[in-house]
């Protein structure tokens, strides 16, 4: 892959400066003429990630989104597919997407490592071209975090508060007061990159890892992942599903539909009135509602309590289908459950109190 | 690029009427290349009612190959109305196979419920075509009635080669039948394969498998040579729309057919 590079893009020379941060929106200000740029902005009460028409619409330092940047500019909640026309027989016709080159910029760790579990989704055994078209031609500028939230748990599950992986991104910005250390990461923002800074200096790193430290300390939430695959092997009747699911849970979706690594999809045929057009899209879709695990003469998931089994051990546990978990920590799952239900507080239930 | 879920036509080159509420058309694709394995599926669709997994019930030649097909949801329904000469469109081949690739003189057993039968007739027909490399072979095939049998003239040409127990699990009143009358589950014993030397394929509803295998590991049969194939509902086919997912497995791609310990014991299933 160009720009976005997933690995192997260690050709180039990895280089880190010490920007200005006036100096800094002035070059996102440059790249708007040749990309669409994306960021956090504040709208009334809270922040969304919005294209942005100018770098002083940015919010940086915002708290969380609703909403991962990766599930509204790369994995689209909805996307046209195909297109058929029914004449004599069928004609089928796939739906091309033009490249537009777009940027999403202050994009936190946690959903960084979103797009990152995205990736093996949609670019693995199959390849989705509209999600890899989309991939390729998205710079993505990420920023570690400078507060912990309430919900945030991405220290337990090795995914922020500050990024660690190296690639797979463009640029990391580490927020230093009236600078930013711009750390370049990929061969693409080497290229644009184009404003003269400092360059870091081995001090910058000390202060840094230093604030990632003090950061460190100030989670409040946390889950242990030792041991987990197993333990849930072994408590699929543990009644905190139960208990959980008949007391709280109101299989609204919500924490399916702000989950930043959530990928499922349904397929959706829609009919023109002549009966002659036929538009096929997929959209999102979630674990939670009922026809979801739905067969002839039956559903594999029919109680409320094996739904939130699916979710929680999804995010959890199943590092066998993409070898890594995939929970990012970011907590949205929580923050938006209208009845506060928390997947930390029901693996702890169990780690207490197992059944066996 | 395309999409992987772009489909290819076929046009229906023959329908053979199996049973009230199930048909096997015959396809002829339109993309000569395609090929699959025995044990593998299409989605199976047209436009504006949408696609369906169905498991392809013969082996394909020059580009015509089966699906025999139920309807009982909302594609599969649909697709009853279709004639000779109607155009349908699919996609695949999709999953894992039932594993032929064993050593020659390995003994099978095949047992099948319902519908559950089609999968597994292209496993029949191969083990028919290459008689000699196999060892002692049996079928064992169940139904809830005699006129819920699908493949019925079929069946008895297969005796030739192979050990056939057919069996209903019971008779309506002033209904004719020949054949035997209980579970499938009574013909375990019956059947003369080797259980240590067999390789077992079973497909039908689920509580069906879970009794059958349980049945197999008590005759001495191995759990890692017993295979099942699942049913769920699928969108996409390819791992990606999630609804298939039982544990960490994608039935489209890690199945349909799986090792029965594989699967065994993972949330919200009954094996």
């Amino acid at each position: 892959m160009s720009g976005s590079g997933m690995t192997g893009e260690n050709t180039f020379q990895n280089s880190d400066f010490l920007i200005k941060k006036d100096i800094f929106f002035e070059f996102i200000d440059t790249l708007r003429r040749e990309y669409r740029v994306f960021g956090p902005v504040k709208e009334k009460n809270h922040y969304a990630f919005r294209e942005i028409s100018s770098a002083s619409d940015l919010y940086m330092d915002y708290s969380t989104t609703m909403l991962s940047p990766g599930k509204m500019f790369i994995y689209k909640p909805k996307e046209d597919v195909l297109r058929f026309r029914i004449e004599s027989g069928i004609s089928i016709e796939e739906i091309r997407y033009g490249v537009e080159k777009q940027i999403i910029v202050g994009i936190h760790p946690c959903d960084i490592h979103s797009i990152l579990y995205l990736d093996r989704v949609f670019l693995g055994d199959f390849i989705d071209p509209y999600y890899k078209i989309r991939r390729e031609n998205t710079l993505l500028i990420a920023l570690n975090c400078t507060k912990v939230l309430e919900n945030c748990f991405c220290s337990s599950v090795g995914t922020g508060p500050y990024l660690k992986v190296q690639s797979g991104y463009d640029i990391v910005l580490t927020d230093l007061g009236d600078e930013y250390l711009v750390e370049l990461k990929s061969l693409k923002a080497s290229q644009i990159f184009n404003i003269k800074g400092k360059e870091a200096y081995p001090d910058i790193f000390k202060l840094k890892s230093d604030k990632e430290e003090a950061l460190l300390k100030s989670f409040r939430k946390s889950i242990d992942i030792n041991g987990l695959d197993e333990l849930f092997f072994k408590n699929l009747n543990h009644p905190v599903w139960i208990l959980t699911a008949d007391e709280k849970c109101l299989s609204c979706s919500n924490c399916v539909m702000v989950c930043p690594t959530c990928f499922c999809y349904d397929i959706v045929d829609e009919m023109s009135i002549n009966l002659k057009e036929i538009r096929r899209f997929r959209q999102l879709d979630a674990c939670q509602d009922f026809k979801f695990a739905e067969v002839h003469g039956g559903n594999y998931r029919q109680r409320r309590a094996s739904r939130l089994r699916q979710f929680v051990i999804h995010n959890l546990n199943y590092t066998s289908q993409y070898g890594l978990i995939k929970t990012v920590g970011c907590g949205r799952c929580i923050t938006w459950c209208p009845t506060k239900i928390d997947l930390t507080e029901m693996v702890k239930e169990i780690q207490r109190n197992p059944l066996h | 690029m395309k999409t992987p879920l772009f489909p290819f036509k076929a046009q229906i080159i023959d329908i053979k009427i199996e049973t009230a509420d199930t048909k096997t058309y015959t396809l002829l694709s339109k993309d000569a290349a395609y090929t699959a394995k025995p044990g593998q599926f299409n989605m199976v669709g047209y436009p504006g009612v949408g696609e369906a997994p169905i498991s392809l019930s013969s082996s394909v030649t020059d580009g015509i190959f089966q699906h025999t097909i139920k309807g009982v949801g909302r594609v599969t329904k649909f697709l009853e109305r279709f004639k000779i000469g109607d155009e349908i469109h699919f996609r695949g081949p999709y999953g894992t196979h039932w594993p032929l690739d064993m050593q020659s003189g390995n003994d099978v057993l095949i047992v099948a419920g319902g519908v559950g039968l089609a999968p597994l007739r292209p496993v029949i027909h191969e083990i028919v075509k290459m008689r000699n490399f196999f060892g002692k072979v049996t079928v064992i095939y169940g139904s809830r009635s005699p006129d819920n049998i699908i493949f019925m003239d079929e069946i008895e040409t297969w005796r030739k080669d192979i050990e056939v127990f057919l069996t209903v699990d019971e008779i309506p009143l002033n209904m004719k039948w020949n054949y035997d009358v209980g579970m499938v589950t009574k013909f375990i014993d019956k059947s003369t394969v080797n259980p240590l030397n067999a390789y077992a394929f079973i497909c039908g509803p689920e509580i069906m498998m879970l009794f059958v295998s349980k049945g197999l590991f008590f005759r001495g049969f191995l759990p890692s040579r017993v295979y099942v194939s699942l049913e769920r509902r699928m969108k996409c086919g390819i791992a990606q729309c999630g609804h298939c997912q039982h544990g960490s497995k994608f039935v489209c791609k890690d199945g349909p057919v799986f090792a029965y310990k594989e699967i065994t014991k993972l949330p919200d299933g009954l094996l």
